[in-house]
């Protein structure tokens, strides 16, 4: 009955069914990124806490701590808002939320594995576009405009040296990032993210060994995750870019860097790894490449937390250097490199 | 071979009648009073005449009964000799004033600068005579003189007086009472000086230069200083250091202490070193009573003050680790595993993590307990193979040295001239060490290495540290071997310790340099005056010129490498 | 202010409803309220157990060493005695904690610098004085520049004993604050 009805509806509106259904979707996958991200935190403490013979947060919510991030949370998002009389006051209230504003455009177009249903691999992604990986390399530059307006706005000499950091960084690894995605799209002939993964016979890491390994490189550096945490390097200028925030507003800002931490890494397993492609298990058929998905994103978590606990970080010059100098150079060589093998196997 | 005695002979023959009285101590020292205005002409003889170009401090006594004030300056050298002259200035104590060092000697700024603040003796030539580790409200009350009635007072905060700033801030002030007033020892005119804050935005040039706040609080510090750079973009042009933060008038709470009860306080001169300091303190007051400790107690204190020396270093290089790399970079708190073996060793003896009061005058507490031997050699077989593997990750990981190396580099004229001593002194290629150069203890019995490095940069200190665990270990191990056994305490000491009256400055190799005790008495049971010459406040002074020109990242590598302790430097 | 005012209602049902509360209060008070209402509303009920219970299992430190507490501080972090287990932990800026560790002696020089870090803390925040110093002076109880007691400065919850307290008495502390949250017997009230 009700069924019937809202297909009808359908029938009649479409443009108004397709905006309430991508409001819904929309609704529902900010929500799950949300708890995927505070597991996340939660795994990145454990797991940190196995590499430093430590136990990590084991007393609230049982052995496993797991309700430690629920507590943290509920911590943060009632703790009292201080804006500082300095901070220009509207671009200070924005910044988190334009932060999270644009992760979430990354999650839009980012797929979260697949299902088989009736032989068939039905990609489970909210905006199927052609272009979503470039449209995804685009959302991920924005979103240093998030931690810009944070750290200009506080009127703080640390949160604005950390701004600064964050856009020369950015400007120098996105050059090469770009490039690697556009040597990726020559050799799968498409700059859809889905097709791109449907293209991996072989994985792409294989295929452009040079290329995986600078878009890796250019992907910490996105997160801002050690070696390349220099926006926010405690030891040098407090906590950078969110130095002023507290409460709700930090908590946004810490649950954000999560939540990218988490799309980058499906996007690295997607381009690079294959996705959700794997051998088909037989009887649990309908959820395998979920799994194999699922697997490729936590191997690819845990190796980024390892890299976070066993190097030391980066000057910010040698960063820009590393970026400009290095990768830049190496980024031409592998889209010559695509472009070549892309052109034998067509 | 240099003696005290050539000097004072060479010194007698160039200038006749400026020595007034003269003493050739047993240990190589030379005292000697110098007419005051002669002093500068005698310090830059015995410099470019006799390689004194060690300045190790000055220390102002205050002799209320003579109506005098005397300023010892310390000379010595950098292994040409081992010779320690002693040379001290009488000046009147209505008006006082002496000639200042800081012409011949960089590093003398801040120790005349302490004596002014704490004595208020003027130092005439002195460039920039500022208080130190003073606040500004204690400035011109002169709290080391023996007249100071001011403080102690037991009820501060009650006293306090709160007020809302402007800006919605919580302030308070603490008034004097009554008694300060009428004793006269509140400060009626401040002196004239500008102050910290106004002194470091005159050098402020452009407009795009700002001036970046590292401390009180911040990551970088180990304890509260305040390290302001001035920074262009990511350049730093210019750096200014404020100390005194927890100055805690250590040495003026030592005078009214007895001589045991100074014990514990030297504990807290600085919190990773506490054995050592007990060493420098216990060491001085032993030369003043003429004792020395029987041979097994010296053979505990040495085993405890290396063990000591490498749980220090560890701390060092994990903090600094913590500094280039984050809290939670996995070798750092490896490391802070290692130590915490270490500490069960020394725990086991002292019964202490930090504070220990072990060492006694002519001996030591107690006696090492049973299976402590077996315990201590396996923790060391550990700590060399965990060691080696730090040096090994440090050599390979190339981030590490990109950041390292050539960062902060000292040269061996520059480190001298800094009066840094320990670690960074030896990685300047400077072969001083307390323990070769004016062996105490039993140090001149045991077989070990001076590690010195040729770079100077902040990855050669930090190499030095490493290497100095493999060399503690070594120590330790001769000692469990030739350890004999007996008293642990000299006979024949008083309860009540008085010694003669005189002077004694005795230095040991603290884990972080040289570290001196100058301790005064006058035959009563406290002492006159207790000077501490701390490492750490000679790496501070010798900071800010480091950081130059150098990124904002390379200053907590720098800072970081030279493993401060704020508690010594404020005392 | 009765529903009937606002709405026309029998007295009888007003009569009624004002009967109805929710946890002691008048059912009323809720509905035409304020937010002082609404937090008074929630100190009082189940919410604030709630509440209580997330601040304190997140008690978040500010890394600030001043004395020999300071290197016991920093090991109080570390593996063997890891206080990431309750989930406590340093951060860097005053901005994003919750606890504020005295671990040393106050001087007059420092005084200004620390009372304003206590001032930058956002609420709900808690202050512990750990080690002698900060509790009565310690060894330096009769120092000329020295503040020997905190406690007219800051409220201060928890007092760790201790020259410097051991790492297990800083988890001890931990607890003791954490029970005083629960209990609500904090001294700011939270």
């Amino acid at each position: 009955m009700v069924l019937s009805a809202i297909t009808e509806f359908a029938a009649q509106e479409p443009k108004i069914y397709g905006l309430v259904i991508g409001l819904i979707a929309a609704a529902i996958l900010a929500a799950v990124i949300n708890v995927v991200a505070m597991l996340l935190v939660w795994l990145e403490r454990k797991v940190m806490g196995d590499f430093q013979s430590r136990y990590g947060p084991n007393r609230v919510g049982g052995r496993w701590g797991v309700l430690q991030l629920g507590a943290d949370a509920i911590k943060l998002f009632t703790k009292e808002d201080i804006i500082p009389r300095g901070a220009d006051k509207p671009v200070y209230v924005w910044a988190p939320i334009v932060a999270v504003a644009t992760t979430m455009l990354v999650a839009g177009a980012l797929p979260f594995g697949a299902l088989i249903i009736d032989g068939r691999e039905i990609p489970l992604v909210v905006a199927n576009m052609d272009i979503s990986a470039f449209y995804i390399e685009a959302a991920l530059s924005i979103m240093a405009i998030g931690a810009f307006m944070a750290g200009w706005s506080s009127n703080n000499k640390y949160s604005m040296l950390g701004a600064f950091r964050g856009i020369a960084r950015m400007i120098a690894y996105e050059v090469p990032m770009g490039i690697c995605v556009i040597s990726v799209a020559i050799m799968a002939h498409s700059l859809n993210v889905v097709e791109i993964v449907e293209a991996q016979s072989v994985w792409f890491a294989f295929a452009q060994p040079i290329g995986f390994v600078i878009f890796a490189i250019a992907l910490i550096t996105d997160l801002g995750r050690m070696p390349f945490d220099q926006t926010e390097a405690e030891e040098e200028i407090i906590a950078g870019y969110n130095t002023e925030y507290s409460g709700i507003r930090f908590g946004l800002l810490y649950f954000q860097e999560y939540i990218v931490f988490l799309l980058g890494s499906i996007l690295l397993v997607h381009l690079y790894l294959g996705g959700w492609k794997g051998p088909v298990i037989p009887v649990i058929s309908f959820i395998s490449p979920m799994i194999w998905f699922f697997m490729k994103l936590v191997i690819v978590l845990v190796a980024l937390i390892w890299i976070r606990v066993s190097l030391p970080r980066f000057r910010i010059d040698q960063v820009t250097d590393l970026g400009w100098k290095i990768l830049l150079p190496l980024s031409m060589v592998n889209l010559v490199w695509a472009v070549v093998v892309g052109m034998y196997f067509a | 071979m240099t003696t005290a005695n050539d000097v004072l002979a060479a010194l007698q023959s160039a200038f006749p009648g400026v020595i007034e009285e003269a003493k050739v101590g047993p240990e190589r020292q030379l005292w000697a009073t110098i007419k005051p205005d002669r002093i500068v002409d005698v310090c830059k003889y015995l410099r470019d005449n006799h390689s004194f170009d060690h300045y190790t401090g000055a220390v102002g006594v205050d002799k209320i009964d003579e109506g005098l004030f005397e300023v010892t300056e310390m000379l010595a050298s950098h292994g040409a000799h081992q010779v320690v002259a002693l040379l001290k200035v009488k000046t009147k104590r209505d008006g006082p004033s002496v000639k200042s060092l800081t012409g011949l000697f960089w590093n003398a700024n801040w120790y005349e600068r302490e004596i002014w603040e704490m004595l208020g003796i003027n130092f005439e030539g002195h460039p920039e005579l500022y208080p130190l580790l003073l606040p500004d409200e204690l400035v011109g009350v002169w709290p080391w003189r023996k007249d100071f009635k001011g403080y102690p007072d037991y009820n501060t905060a009650e006293r306090a007086i709160e007020r809302l700033t402007a800006e919605g801030y919580t302030e308070y002030s603490i008034p004097p009472t009554e008694a300060e007033v009428k004793a006269g020892t509140v400060q009626k005119e401040r002196p004239k000086y500008p102050t910290f804050r106004e002194r470091e935005e005159m050098e402020i040039k452009g407009e795009s230069e700002m001036i970046l706040h590292m401390g009180p609080q911040h990551a970088v510090v180990p304890g509260p200083f305040l390290l302001d750079i001035l920074v262009d973009g990511e350049r730093v042009k210019k750096a200014f250091l404020d100390v005194g933060y927890i100055h805690k008038g250590i040495e003026k709470i030592l005078e009214n202490r007895t001589y045991m009860q100074g014990i514990p306080i030297t504990d807290r001169l600085c919190y990773m070193a506490s054995l050592t300091n007990n060493e420098a303190y216990c060491g001085a007051v032993e030369r003043l009573l003429g004792i020395e400790a029987p041979e097994r107690a010296q053979y505990i204190r040495i085993i405890l003050e290396e063990l000591s020396r490498i749980q220090s270093h560890l701390l060092g290089t994990a903090e600094f680790l913590t500094l280039i790399a984050s809290a939670v970079y996995s070798p750092f708190l490896y490391m802070i595993i290692d130590r915490e073996d270490v500490l069960t060793c020394i725990e086991s003896v002292t019964g202490a993590r930090i504070n220990h009061s072990f060492v006694r005058f002519g001996g030591v507490r107690n006696d090492l307990p049973d299976g402590f031997k077996d315990m201590t050699l396996d923790t060391l077989k550990m700590i060399r193979e965990k060691t080696e593997e730090y040096k090994e990750l440090f050599l390979s990981d190339s981030i590490y040295r990109k950041r390292m190396e050539g960062v902060g580099v000292l040269s061996p004229h520059d480190a001298r001239r800094l009066g840094v001593s320990g670690p960074p002194l030896r990685a300047s290629d400077t072969p001083y060490d307390m323990r070769r150069e004016d062996p105490y203890l039993l140090y001149k019995d045991l077989d070990f290495d001076v590690i010195t490095r040729k770079e100077g940069d902040s990855k050669a200190r930090v190499e030095v540290r490493l290497d100095e665990i493999f060399e503690s270990c070594y120590i330790i191990e001769q000692c469990l071997d030739q350890i004999p056994s007996g008293p642990i305490m000299a006979e024949g000491i008083p309860k009540k310790i008085k010694p003669e009256p005189g002077e004694a400055y005795y230095r040991v190799e603290d884990h972080r340099g040289e570290m001196g005790f100058f301790v005064v008495s006058d035959g009563s049971d406290k002492p006159v005056k207790v000077k501490a010459r701390g490492p750490v406040y000679a790496y501070m002074q010798a900071l800010p010129p480091l950081l130059e020109g150098v990124y904002i990242a390379d200053v907590v590598a720098i800072a970081g490498s030279m493993d401060a302790c704020t508690s010594e430097v404020d005392r | 202010m009765g529903i009937s005012d606002v709405i026309p209602l029998p007295v009888a049902v007003d009569k009624e409803l004002e009967k109805w509360t929710i946890w002691g209060r008048p059912l009323t008070d809720v509905w035409f309220t304020t937010t002082e209402k609404i937090h008074e509303i929630i100190e009082m009920g189940p919410i604030k157990n709630v509440l209580n219970w997330g601040r304190k299992n997140s008690l978040w430190f500010l890394m600030q060493p001043m004395g020999c507490c300071g290197v016991e501080m920093l090991v109080f972090g570390c593996p063997h005695y890891d206080c990431d287990r309750f989930g406590i932990f340093p951060r860097a800026t005053p901005r994003q904690v919750d606890v504020m560790i005295i671990s040393g002696y106050i001087t007059r020089k420092y005084l200004p610098a620390i009372k304003n870090l206590w001032e930058e803390i956002p609420e709900p925040k808690w202050v512990m004085a750990i080690g002698e110093c900060a509790i009565s002076g310690g060894p330096f109880y009769d120092s000329y520049n020295i503040i020997n007691d905190t406690s007219k400065f800051f409220p201060i919850d928890v007092f760790v004993p201790g020259c410097p307290p051991r790492p297990e008495k800083f988890i001890e502390g931990f607890r003791e604050l954490q029970e005083k949250i629960k209990r609500r017997e904090d001294k700011r009230g939270y």
